[in-house]
């Protein structure tokens, strides 16, 4: 444990540990653009320069802690480094945060307030480079906006091993490109490298100029695309800011999805599919109760559905992998004494989508199917003979599969064929208007918190296991 | 209450004097010539007490080819203490100086509280106030929205701060995009 000393604190380091490491973990400040903790030091950007006493200035990224020795992070001599460095870093730098969407949370934009608030000293013209250049359908680069910290590029050698990107020619004509085979077009962990991008310069088409940063805010919740529940965060717009004038549809819709730091599942990353969470999330919505394909208000279904328990012998249940774990154990505490229950796989890969993979991406594309097995078993659904009633909850099930002439219950969230077969149909909520938790197949549990609030025609399921089991009222 | 009030009739009677000789008078005034009350016949004629440095309707500048000059940065949207102003923007690649445009441009005067904040905070000199009163009344709260085109409805002609275009041809109201 080499003992140094930072602005005159006594510090014990770790072993093995960077300056700049032991200065974050023990909180003193150091900037960096190039330097990411779960890459390699590159050592580029050269703003993260500390002085250490009767030495001259240094990266502190890739200076090891030795010790007694005794660094200043904010001396003069510091202070006068950043500030070049930062003219130097923007010189080429178009300076156009007006229309930058990463204006608001960049890095270049926070440090040039807080170490240089100068123009620029260079009176050459700046140099010009490709703008809104496609380096795959997913990613769009402004290499104007680029100040070369290879981020981008360290992340598809060492974290997605794609190998797809890299800096072409020399000095400010310097330029990250894809590999012309493809390779970036096919990487499923290609969107990283917009978070990692410390300016503008990576950006998703699909987002460009849709939301400025801070009408946004972000919900803490959990990935359903696959058994891994990497913890994201889900950003939609603020409820202070909420467009009168303008489409409505933008408050309840989820602007984008980016990963939360969480160390015992997913650690900083999170796959491209998991930045699609609105595809899932924003199908047409099923928000109407209904018996045999029949409208009806929610709590004639409900008392329906009621009476088709309460008479059935031997009804079977085809729990979702969906559920959260409360709403898991709400049925089990509600109908699982009644009602014999098999554990439904609600999706399974679709065709094209990276199945598996030795970084984050499950064979199993359902959250919570842990819980579910742990709860429900994990033989699959078998329809004895004699079976009278079946509740159907969750979506992926083609009803052509169950048993002819038997009653189905069915629970779903979203607008498809099979609800209108049901005898009764209960709509209920999703992921994003509710609160829980899910087990990943590691056995960890994330939780999730409510993005949007629930439409009033719409149950959780949680409060529908609960109704379903209490003894029925007065038949209408 | 004291005895004569509550006998009703009396003060009745004292309070349509009162508001009778001050219609009485200013019927008088009028028809003299003169000016009566304040009254404005609203909206064919408007208040002539405004104060000078009044602004009370916002206009979009354009560029010399017809086009917004607002590129849509919403930092009058941010400024606005009333949160009135919505921008919708739109991106154009082949503009390679103003890829970012604004779609749509709201400003709802309901609740407006013309303090000029969004003026100021434009880097663009896009969104300027001029020393007009918008026609305002309506029906409807929710109906005072005033959209792009009718902010890029400004004849720049009179305007020594910022002529427009800078040298020679004259800009056509709705132009591109």
């Amino acid at each position: 444990m080499p003992r140094i000393f930072i602005n005159g604190h006594p510090v014990e380091a770790e072993k093995g540990q960077t300056v700049l490491q032991a200065a974050l973990a023990h909180g003193f400040f150091i900037p960096y653009f190039c330097w990411h903790p779960a890459l390699s030091v590159s050592g580029n950007c050269r703003i993260c320069a500390v002085e250490v006493e009767g030495e001259d200035l240094d990266i502190a990224c890739n200076m090891p802690v030795r010790e007694g020795m005794r660094v200043l992070t904010d001396s003069e001599a510091v202070q006068a480094w950043r500030k070049r460095m930062m003219q130097f870093i923007t010189l080429n730098h178009p300076v156009d945060c007006g229309i930058c969407d990463k204006a608001g949370e960049c890095t270049l934009q926070d440090y040039h307030y807080e170490y240089n608030g100068e123009p620029s000293v260079s009176r050459e013209p700046k140099v010009h480079a490709t703008k809104f250049f496609r380096l795959s359908a997913r990613v769009l680069i402004d290499n104007e906006r680029c100040i070369l910290c290879s981020r981008c590029v360290r992340f598809t050698h060492e974290v997605s091993r794609s190998r797809a990107l890299g800096i072409q020619n020399r000095a400010d004509s310097s330029l990250v490109r894809a590999s012309e085979d493809g390779r970036f077009e096919d990487d499923p962990y290609s969107d990283n490298v917009i978070d990692l991008c410390p300016v503008g310069a990576l950006f998703s088409p699909s987002l460009l100029y849709r939301h400025r940063v801070w009408y946004l805010q972000a919900t803490p919740s959990v990935c359903p695309g696959c058994a891994r529940g990497c913890t994201v965060r889900i950003w939609h717009r603020r409820p202070d800011w909420a467009l009168h004038a303008l489409d409505g549809r933008q408050n309840e819709a989820i602007a984008r999805v980016t990963p939360r730091e969480n160390p015992a599942v997913n650690g900083p990353w999170i796959c491209n599919k998991g930045r699609d969470l609105a595809r899932i999330f924003e199908r047409p919505r099923a928000t109407q109760a209904m018996l045999k394909g029949e409208p009806v208000a929610l709590g004639t279904a409900v008392d329906a559905a009621r009476r088709l328990l309460e008479g059935a012998r031997r009804p079977v249940a085809l729990v979702s992998n969906w559920g959260s774990n409360e709403e898991l154990e709400a049925f089990q505490r509600a109908l699982g004494g009644r009602v014999r229950a098999f554990v439904k796989e609600d999706f399974s890969p679709a065709p094209g989508e990276p199945v598996e993979d030795d970084l984050l991406i499950r064979a199993d594309k359902n959250p919570n199917t842990a819980a579910a097995r742990a709860l429900f078993g994990d033989a699959p659904p078998a329809f004895e003979d004699g079976t009278d009633l079946l509740l159907v909850w969750g979506e992926g099930l083609d009803f052509s599969r169950l048993p002819t002439r038997v009653p189905i219950i069915c629970l779903n969230a979203y607008l498809q064929p099979e609800n209108g077969h049901a005898d009764v149909f209960l709509p209920v909520s999703v992921q994003t208007e509710r609160a829980g938790h899910y087990t990943n197949f590691q056995g960890v549990v994330s939780a999730f918190e409510p993005c949007f609030a629930k439409r009033d025609s719409v149950a959780h399921a949680e409060s529908l296991f609960a109704a379903l089991a209490s003894p029925p009222g007065p038949s209408p | 209450m004291s005895w004569w009030e509550r006998m009703y009739l009396p003060e009745i009677v004292r309070g349509l004097s009162i508001t009778g000789g001050v219609f009485l008078s200013n019927l008088w005034r009028w028809a003299t010539g003169r000016k009566g009350a304040v009254t404005t016949f609203y909206p064919e004629e408007t208040r002539a007490d405004y104060a000078p440095a009044n602004r009370g309707k916002h206009i979009l500048t354009r560029r010399p080819d017809g086009r917004p000059q607002c590129v849509a940065c919403n930092l009058c949207a941010t400024v606005c203490p009333a949160r009135v102003i919505e921008i919708e923007a739109g991106f154009d690649p082949d503009d390679r100086a103003h890829p970012k445009y604004p779609l749509r441009f709201e400003i709802d005067y309901s609740r407006c509280v013309f303090c000029g904040l969004c003026v100021e905070a434009c880097p663009e000199d896009a969104l300027r106030m001029l020393p007009e009163v918008p026609d305002l009344p309506g029906h409807d709260r929710d109906r005072m929205w005033i959209g792009r085109e009718e902010l890029l409805d400004w004849s720049p002609r009179g305007d020594v701060a910022k002529p427009y275009p800078p040298g020679g041809e004259q800009v056509r109201p709705g132009g591109a995009h």
